[in-house]
């Protein structure tokens, strides 16, 4: 199909780590309808992925039954299935492709056994295992539940944490570290090199690059140390204090310095070892016949190149006798205050893991409410929100000037600051997390409102402010120009990015990738289909059987939204005149015509919504993907979730003070 | 002889010479050391606009896409038949990998595709074994940052952006900006234009730093022991760096008091100079790149360079008179418009390296050109963008490597993949290696001299 889909970047597999398929979807009468006659097989894979097991469902059920019915699962029915299907190449003493299920079996919840089941679920779903050429085939009914009990291989992960993914500080958080600690303007931080940010983050530097960090901590230091002769800055004399009396012996007076400076950029209080490196640094430098305050300053300048304090690092003590422990008070408070501010801990988080307390439940979740009700808490919208909605290459993001003179870069801020604000809103104000996709407010200035053909007297300026919707097409992501935008080509929408937009980022359902070498659909619009609806030059391109099984889900959902062009605006026809075609429906068969309408349906799946959501943070406070125990830890966070009536700050606190954002395991 | 760092004092640059020679030792100078660079365009080209049809087509009526290296044809060689790495298992993701199996010869691991996990490039190999011997040990330039976000087949997002990889999971970014770049390799400029000095002192604290983060490094999981060595590398580098100033202000002492490097030839050409573009012309930032990498190459500042002239899907080319992004229009299928629209984003390319090599050729160097010395390589990770064919990889090699390549011929038909080409040009710059590089099964040794 179209490039929209293929060469180019719909971001198929999302950040999601989920690996729960497309059943929730499709309902069970769709199901044994579509296996009654025959199953195309691109359309089995939408099929066959099992019903995860609802929160509720476990909420009685002790995580050690679980795990033993999941053993006596692979004993008695996956065990047979890999006997009758598999071994002939994946057992005995044979392994293609490296993988022997037979060996798998004997513990299937460990690393390696745990990928190549999820392997050998991809492959039996899309009928490329067993080969073709395989004896025997299993049936439809026998594919289905192999890949159920797949499904409950999280039950055998053992009760586990995860190590704590070291990382270093990413720009944003670098440039308020040093904002926060030495009043340094953040903006300093702009040169450091582009990243890809994922879950986790990728920070690698190359040799040229290197001595980034040595020329940013050189500029730090020539803000905030005078030069000699001149009067000392305020937060000179913050970090230095006084100098020690002519005569009197300085050693004492350099450690207490070297010990508050380490004890801020290092986030928790130094080693002795640590005091010794930079007290040796001041030492050199009065050697070298640097005077006292330089000396001091080469010893900041050392602090600052410090992976100490470029890293967010584990404890520096590593416990000898335990494999699972709880992250100390000082971890803890960065790992918070780096997720909710993207900043260092505050005076108060610091003395509360000082004092050794902000581990304790209670102090917890009020420190979380604290911090998500600080203006500061923007970081989560910049940092998670922007990635989740797929909004943050708005500013960069390239339009036809031609046909849309409309994207300056003062309306792709107010389109930014629209969701930004939206999305704080909700959280500040603690609603269901529906809400989202459900609203009937939103924030606007006047050029925004004139794009979204709001007239109103009181909208003026380019100020952004809170507005009351009654067009109920409007209000919720799907009805926002960042988000319409975000899915659309230079010059037109995109029906196909649309539709796994919804998918993914909000029902949390993962897209299979196209088949490659696929045409295109054209990016002109083009003489000989003129007058065509975007719809129907689609669906001739959709009438390719090798593309239509997927693309029967995924359109409909984007052809619903046609009514919004490429950047948003209200339109009822197409830029050749034809009129849309805005008949739209959900995989489940559910239809709808408007954007209205699919927002009702959507908001009959919350729980979906919230799954998704509370992984997706999940994977982002943790930087890794979720896998194995995780998805039962999951499991559990949705039932409280869901018992306080899915409220967004409830879900943040629940995944904060979860066993996985509160312990780390110690070695692999 | 002609007084570089004055030269170069216009530009507001100050020169690196080669610093890990004795510096008063030999009269007779080297040998030029041979170097290497890369090139990259996606998505392929227009092949019958790009391939000759004979040798005597390629010297003497090259077909549009390379009309521009017609002067220097001699100078050149194409090879036809080299096939890319076969991408099954990821059909779905030929361009998440065109650009990351260009330079590794090989696919990411299947079972951690959401990490990078490939293997060590050509260009990192080499920096290996020649890298300690100048400033820095590889040099890498893209042309606009990349912003492309696309899991394709589940492979992490990383893969369209690196074709450099130090380690099968560390991968080196390229540098966008140009200032950068002429700051740190030949002298940092203030924003007033004065130079600030490196200090001697900062050398010292960073050993101290580095020995004090062996503590932090005991308590770390083996996976986060590799993230802070590669900091640690990094801070060992500068340290490198500052030795090297200290050993060029040396080296000007002695220079001031007649004892001149032994290196360079008295007939060797100045060292160019760069001016960095004020607008945003696609062609004037790429060629500043491209003086940046004669400049590097010139003044032994490095041997490898990478250049990626544009990434996988996100580029246009507005010079060209069109707006639509390259990837757009490789589709064309019989689409006239997009074929030659395609054609011409491949010729904009070609143009901006045959810029580069053709300077090259006019720079003199030790007794033959700088060109002469250097091998310089174009070249896609796919042989057309429609149907993402990769049996017969376009590129185009340019210099003789010090006399290891035999240049001016078109090879209408050589078999090999990627690899073996890759193999074979580490041996042509003289690393001996211990083994194959990615899917390679033997040398292209046609292309020898």
């Amino acid at each position: 199909m179209e490039t929209s889909c293929h060469g180019i970047n719909t971001d198929f597999a999302s950040s999601s780590s989920s690996n729960r398929g497309w059943s929730s979807i499709l309902s069970a009468a769709t199901m044994r309808h579509a296996i009654s006659v025959k199953i195309t097989r691109l359309l089995f894979v939408l099929l066959c992925s099992i019903a995860p097991v609802h929160a509720a469902d476990i909420q009685n059920i002790s995580e050690e039954s679980l795990r033993a019915d999941a053993k006596k699962t692979f004993k008695e029915k996956v065990g047979p299935f890999v006997e009758q299907y598999c071994k002939r190449c994946h057992g005995g003493g044979r392994a293609k492709a490296n993988v022997n299920l037979e060996v798998d079996l004997k513990e299937p919840g460990r690393g390696v056994a745990f990928q190549h089941w999820k392997k050998a679920v991809a492959n039996v779903k899309v009928h490329d295992m067993p080969p073709e050429d395989a004896a025997k085939q299993p049936s439809d009914e026998e594919r289905l539940q192999f890949i159920e009990w797949i499904g409950f291989l999280k039950y055998l992960s053992p009760k586990n944490p995860g190590s704590f993914v070291m990382r270093r500080l990413t720009p944003v958080e670098y440039g308020n570290t040093l904002r926060d600690l030495y009043g340094v303007d953040p903006s300093i931080a702009r040169q450091l090199p582009e990243e890809v940010v994922g879950e986790g983050y990728l920070n690698s530097i190359s040799s040229m690059q290197s001595e980034i960090f040595l020329e940013l901590a050189n500029k730090v230091v020539e803000q905030i140390v005078a030069p000699e002769g001149k009067p000392p800055t305020a937060v000179q004399k913050r970090l230095f204090g006084e100098a020690p009396t002519e005569g009197s012996d300085p050693g004492e007076v350099v450690r207490q310095v070297a010990g508050s400076l380490a004890r801020d950029a290092y986030r928790r209080p130094p080693t002795e070892a640590e005091l010794d490196v930079l007290v040796d640094v001041f030492n050199l430098a009065r050697e070298d016949g640097l005077n006292y305050n330089a000396s001091l300053a080469m010893m900041l300048k050392a602090v600052l190149v410090s992976p100490q304090f470029l890293f967010i690092t584990p404890s520096t003590e590593v416990p000898l006798d335990e494999s699972i422990v709880r992250l100390d008070d000082h971890q803890l408070a960065s790992r918070l205050s780096y997720l909710l501010w993207a900043a260092p801990p505050d005076s108060e988080l610091s003395s509360l893991a000082d004092k050794g307390e902000l581990h304790k439940p209670e102090t917890l979740r009020d420190q979380t409410e604290r911090l998500l009700l600080h203006p500061r808490a923007r970081a989560l919208f910049d940092g998670f929100g922007a990635q989740w909605l797929r909004v943050n290459d708005l500013e960069r993001q390239v339009f036809d000037p031609d046909l849309f003179p409309h994207m300056t870069t003062a309306m792709r801020e107010a389109m930014m600051n629209e969701v930004r604000l939206f999305f704080e809103s909700i959280v500040r104000e603690n609603q269901r997390i529906i809400r989202f996709v459900d609203s009937d407010y939103t924030f606007l200035n006047e050029p925004l409102a004139e794009l979204y053909g709001l007239q109103s007297s009181y909208i003026k300026g380019p100020n952004m402010l809170r507005v009351k919707l009654e067009n109920p097409n409007r209000g919720g992501i799907l009805g926002m120009s960042a988000t319409l935008a975000a899915t659309s080509f230079p010059n037109r929408t995109s029906p196909v990015r649309r539709g796994v937009w919804v998918l993914e980022q909000i029902l949390g359902e993962r897209v299979p990738p196209p088949p490659p070498d696929v045409p295109e659909l054209d990016e002109q619009e083009q003489q000989s289909i003129e007058g065509l609806t975007l719809r129907q030059r689609t669906e001739l391109h959709a009438s390719d059987p090798v593309c239509a099984n997927c693309h029967r889900v995924l359109d409909p959902i984007g052809f619903g939204l046609e009514n919004f062009d490429a950047i948003g605006r209200w339109r009822e026809k197409n830029n050749t005149g034809a009129i849309i075609d805005s008949e739209g429906n959900l995989p489940t068969g559910e239809t709808f015509s408007t954007p209205a309408q699919l927002k009702r349906l959507l908001a009959k799946r919350e729980a979906d919504l919230a799954r998704n959501l509370t992984e997706r943070l999940m994977a982002y406070a943790l930087g890794r993907q979720l896998e194995g125990y995780d998805e039962v830890v999951i499991d559990q966070l949705m039932s409280r979730i869901a018992e306080e009536g899915y409220r967004v700050r409830t879900m943040i606190t629940e995944v904060i003070a979860s066993y996985l954002f509160t312990h780390r395991q110690v070695e692999e | 002889m002609v007084d570089r760092r004055k030269f170069l004092k216009g530009v507001g640059v100050s020169l690196a010479l080669p610093f890990m020679d004795s510096l008063a030792s030999a009269s007779t100078p080297a040998k030029p050391p041979v170097r290497l660079a890369f090139m990259y365009m996606p998505h392929g080209v227009i092949m019958d606009q790009f391939w000759p049809k004979s040798q005597e087509e390629f010297l003497n009526s090259p077909p549009p896409i390379i009309q521009s290296l017609k002067p220097i044809m001699d100078q050149c060689l194409m090879m036809k038949g080299i096939s890319g790495v076969p991408i099954t298992p990821f059909n779905g993701a030929p361009h998440a990998l065109e650009l990351s199996t260009w330079l590794t010869g090989r696919l990411p691991d299947a079972d951690s595709r959401d990490r990078i996990n490939i293997s060590i490039s050509a260009d990192q190999i080499m920096a290996n074994y020649v890298g300690a011997q100048t400033l820095l040990p590889s040099l890498e330039l893209a042309t606009m940052p990349q912003t492309w976000k696309e899991n394709q087949e589940g492979l992490h997002e990383g893969y369209y952006n690196y074709c450099s990889f130090r380690s099968p999971t560390r991968p080196v970014p390229a540098e966008t900006d140009p200032r950068n770049v002429l700051n740190r390799l030949f002298g940092k400029q203030g924003r007033e234009g004065t130079v600030s000095q490196t200090n001697p002192l900062d050398r010292k604290m960073l050993d101290r730093v580095l020995g004090g983060a062996r503590d932090l490094r005991r308590t770390l999981a083996r996976g986060d022991q590799q993230k802070l060595d590669e900091y640690l590398d990094s801070v060992r580098s500068v340290e490198r760096r500052i030795a090297a100033i200290e050993t060029r202000q040396q080296e000007a002492a002695f220079e001031k008091n007649g004892v001149s490097p032994a290196k360079r030839h008295a007939t060797d050409s100045a060292p160019i100079e760069v001016k960095i573009p004020e607008g945003d012309k696609r062609s004037e930032y790429m060629k500043v790149m491209c003086d940046l990498t004669i400049l590097a190459f010139q003044t032994d500042t490095t041997r490898v360079s990478t250049y990626i002239g544009s990434r996988p899907n996100g580029a246009s080319y507005p010079e060209l008179g069109f707006s639509n992004q390259h990837h757009s229009q490789t589709h064309y299928g019989t689409d006239q418009d997009k074929i030659s629209k395609v054609a011409a984003i491949n010729k904009f390319n070609v143009d901006q390296y045959a810029y580069m090599v053709k300077k090259m050729h006019a720079l003199k160097e030790g007794n033959g050109t700088l060109l002469d010395n250097c091998i310089m390589m174009w070249g896609s990770g796919l042989e057309d963008g429609h149907n993402h064919r990769r049996e017969n990889l376009p590129f185009i090699i340019a210099g003789k490597g010090g006399g290891s390549i035999n240049t001016g011929r078109f090879l209408p038909d050589v078999k090999g993949n990627q690899g073996d080409l890759l193999t074979t040009l580490l041996t042509c710059v003289g690393i001996p290696l211990d083994r194959p590089i990615g899917i390679a099964t033997k040398q292209i040794t046609e292309m020898k001299a």
